[in-house]
């Protein structure tokens, strides 16, 4: 049983954001429709990886992943003819999803703001940077742009060495994940709605208030004066001698907060001399730099010769949480990961077959699954616009 | 007491749903919040047996802390002493009124407690059960646990932060709780979407590590097709150049992301050296990414002596993407947040009103106020133990006396 299979979704989306979004649901059975412009396609097609080769506009590993289980159609949406069909075609069409400037949708005859005041229950959802109502000036801004005007990048990396510039985050993406699964959720709510009142509406999702309200637990601290705002690049940061070591074969984060964490790790090493020589509950009540540097350092001397897996795993069963610094190969080989199947396969007819990941969650009686491969350019197009031509 | 005298306490569309909290800290509450802000009435079980330590972090006043106040907003609270029969009982007589359970104790703990999924389900045939947990339920590595930044480095975040040739950074130490909790929300969401049109509830088994894995998806791809582990690199990117970050004055920076060659040329325009798009270590994107080191240095020298957010207005009039970078000052001083509701005001009883960042979306015809602040420890005791449970004020006088409501 799927939970959206009920769900017809044109995504006229062309970003990372929309599509992740769009993948969100039809990995939950909603039939995904996407809106693709005829001999180029989406953008993410000309984006990295790529699969050796294989022909361009196929080859993209990113929309292989965005895009499965949805099928695409081309239409020229520049001319009358294809924005007529776009119209007959939103007939049948539950929600409109889509990652453009402002402007775009109205451009194509679709209007947000009357969206719900019609009986066609039409849902319509637009991720953009700072929010359908931002100013033009604002409405080019790539993830590294909206990172950075979240907070997260000012304050990013934690730990920040002060010679090197703030970062743009881990690999190009998280604004656009983290937006796409905002949307998501705003728009599950409002289908939710729609079952009792058969009411649309139009769900405005701005990729910068998603990222800022993932820090809300020091954002909303700051912005009600109990924690300091500053231009200080470690403002989100925690004190204490958390931080990462490095192994005989890569690094571990080690956190350490509480006497257990203090007394495992004492256990860990061997019960050294120096542990003792810090004051009782000094994580809690006796933090000084010195001290924090000094246990780092021995630290440190210890785990440059142990295994990165094995020294986890003894630590944890002590009580300690130490995490392993993992590569993606080190997730794909992860026995957790394999024993919840967070990998499986997909047959593509132009990558072949490969493994994708899937999402974080399973559900007992509508799980999540990938029903086909991301769809070749306009492969379905014949398919979806036979029935609508008439 | 009938239905007709029970209190709405939000709006949204999520507007009759109810939940139940059994979370602690960030993650857990973090899911909650969310479907508090669309309108779902969430009930965070609490007891001073076993408080939330958010409640103490830096305080004396368990009902006047910052980190529990950033996370509860527009919630209710309920005192229970889980360890005791009759609060177990009580807690299974809101379950029956209720629709979600969202827990992120250690696996194992709430089946402990007698509300795993299966006893949840004989209490409510329909109910949603929402389990959090770092590495998910079961497996192998099930037992171990970790915080925020054990997520990230476990999903694969960690080494993807940082210089080339330096060690893995965290993207943030605070990064990932909420994440977490949002991918919680969202599958939440989902079963009860299938719920209404089926009447069939069912188990919901998130894991915090999958979770961070799934905010650099594409790296797995990269791996699987080109058989190489992909691995930090500063502010690179594979579609852009120049992509970074660079100083203004003694503390600003401005992020400038260049993806075409209109892009390009506006911005060596804006530079006032319209020769350097003609320059052969710059003249396309693949010449701009060979040589992004020598290309950085140019552009820190240029942008340096300037102002930040005046550079990033100018170089937006020329179409190319470029913002100042947003300290914790920017943020809270934003306009733009500030007008377009994201930070707003709600009330408390204490202090009579107070400041918090809101949700991150605008649903035109169900926009869920969020007017209170996070409640007091027990704040709801009345009425969910009153006008849900029905418990006579004598009865619940003796739940207090007792230490069952505690």
């Amino acid at each position: 049983m799927r939970a959206l299979s009920n769900l017809r979704v044109l995504e006229l989306a062309g970003g990372v954001a929309g599509e992740y979004c769009g993948k969100l649901l039809a990995d939950f059975g909603a039939e995904v429709i996407k809106i693709e412009a005829p001999g180029t396609g989406s953008e993410t097609r000309r984006m990295a990886p790529f699969a050796e080769g294989a022909q361009a506009n196929e080859n993209s590993g990113l929309f292989a992943y965005l895009n499965t289980g949805k099928r695409s159609v081309t239409l020229d949406l520049g001319s009358d003819a294809g924005r007529q069909v776009l119209q007959r075609l939103l007939a049948r069409i539950d929600v409109v999803l889509d990652d453009h400037a402002p402007g775009y949708l109205e451009a194509l005859g679709i209007d947000p703001s009357r969206c719900g005041s019609d009986e066609s229950g039409l849902t319509v959802c637009c991720i953009t940077p700072f929010g359908y109502d931002a100013p033009p000036d604002v409405h080019k801004a790539y993830s590294l742009n909206v990172f950075h005007s979240s907070g997260w990048g000012y304050h990013s990396p934690s730990a920040p060495d002060p010679g090197t510039p703030p970062l743009q985050g881990a690999g190009r993406f998280v604004v656009d994940y983290e937006s796409g699964l905002s949307a998501a959720i705003a728009l599950m709510a409002a289908l939710y709605w729609r079952e009792d009142s058969r009411r649309g509406q139009f769900i405005d999702v701005s990729q910068q208030e998603s990222l800022a309200s993932l820090s809300d637990y020091v954002l909303s601290q700051m912005v009600d004066g109990a924690m300091d705002v500053s231009t200080r690049r470690s403002a989100f940061d925690l004190g204490g001698p958390a931080t990462f070591f490095r192994c005989a074969d890569g690094y571990v984060y080690l956190f350490i907060s509480e006497p257990g964490h203090w007394k495992g790790l004492s256990t860990l090493m061997g019960d050294p001399q120096w542990m003792t020589e810090f004051p009782d509950r000094w994580l809690e009540l006796h933090l000084t730099p010195e001290r924090i540097e000094r246990c780092r350092t021995h630290i440190g001397e210890w785990m440059k010769d142990q295994q990165k897996m094995d020294v986890v795993a003894r630590a944890q069963k002590l009580g300690i949480p130490l995490a392993s610094v993992n590569t993606a190969a080190d997730i794909v080989e992860s026995p957790q990961m394999q024993f919840r199947g967070f990998f499986v396969e997909v047959e593509h007819p132009v990558l072949g077959r490969r493994s994708y990941p899937t999402v974080p969650y399973r559900l007992s009686a509508t799980p999540a699954g990938i029903a086909s491969a991301a769809p070749l350019l306009g492969q379905h197009t014949e398919q979806v616009l036979s029935g609508v031509e008439a | 007491m009938g239905a007709a005298s029970m209190t709405p306490l939000s709006t949204g569309p999520l507007h009759g749903v109810r939940v139940i909290e059994l979370t602690k800290i960030w993650a857990g509450p973090y899911a909650g919040k969310l479907l508090a802000f669309l309108g779902a009435e969430v009930i965070r079980v609490e007891s001073l047996d076993s408080l939330d330590a958010s409640r103490r972090f830096g305080v004396k006043d368990i009902n006047a802390a910052p980190g529990f106040q950033a996370v509860n907003p527009g919630k209710c609270s309920i005192q229970l002493n889980m360890k005791s029969d009759e609060g177990q009982r009580l807690l299974a007589d809101l379950v029956k009124k209720s629709d979600i359970v969202i827990e992120n104790l250690r696996p194992g703990a709430a089946k402990r407690l007698g509300f795993g999924y299966e006893q949840l389900r004989e209490l409510k045939r329909d109910i949603i059960a929402v389990a959090m947990s770092m590495h998910g339920q079961e497996g192998p590595l099930s037992y171990q646990t970790g915080y925020a930044p054990s997520f990230s480095a476990l999903g694969g975040v960690c080494h993807l932060v940082g210089l080339k040739d330096g060690a893995p950074k965290l993207l943030n130490v605070r990064y990932g709780d909420s994440s977490y909790g949002s991918a919680a929300a969202f599958a939440a969401l989902v079963a009860l979407y299938h719920r209404r049109r089926t009447g069939e509830g069912q188990y919901v088994d998130v894991s915090a590590v999958e979770t961070l894995a799934s905010v650099v998806g594409d790296a797995f791809m990269e791996y699987f097709l080109t058989g190489k582990v992909p691995t930090r690199n500063a502010n690179r990117h594979s579609e852009m150049a120049p992509h970074g970050v660079y100083p203004c004055g003694d503390e600003d920076w401005i992020s400038i992301a260049v993806r075409t060659q209109d892009e390009w040329h506006a911005l060596c325009a804006a530079m006032g050296n319209p020769a350097l798009a003609a320059d052969p270590r710059f003249v396309d994107r693949a010449a701009r990414q060979q040589h992004a080191a020598e290309l950085d240095v140019l552009l820190e020298a240029w942008t340096k002596p300037q102002d930040a957010q005046e550079l990033g207005e100018r170089l937006r009039a020329r179409g190319v993407a470029a913002f100042k970078s947003l300290n914790s000052i920017d943020l809270v001083s934003s306009d733009h947040l500030w007008r377009r509701g994201f930070f707003q005001h709600v009330s408390d009883p204490a202090r009579g009103e107070m400041s918090i960042a809101g949700a991150p979306w605008r649903l035109s015809l169900t926009p869920a106020k969020i007017t209170r602040s996070a409640p007091r420890l027990g704040e709801h005791n009345d009425y969910v133990f009153g006008e849900l449970l029905g418990l006579s004020e004598a009865e619940r006088e003796r739940l207090v006396a007792e230490k069952i409501v505690y």
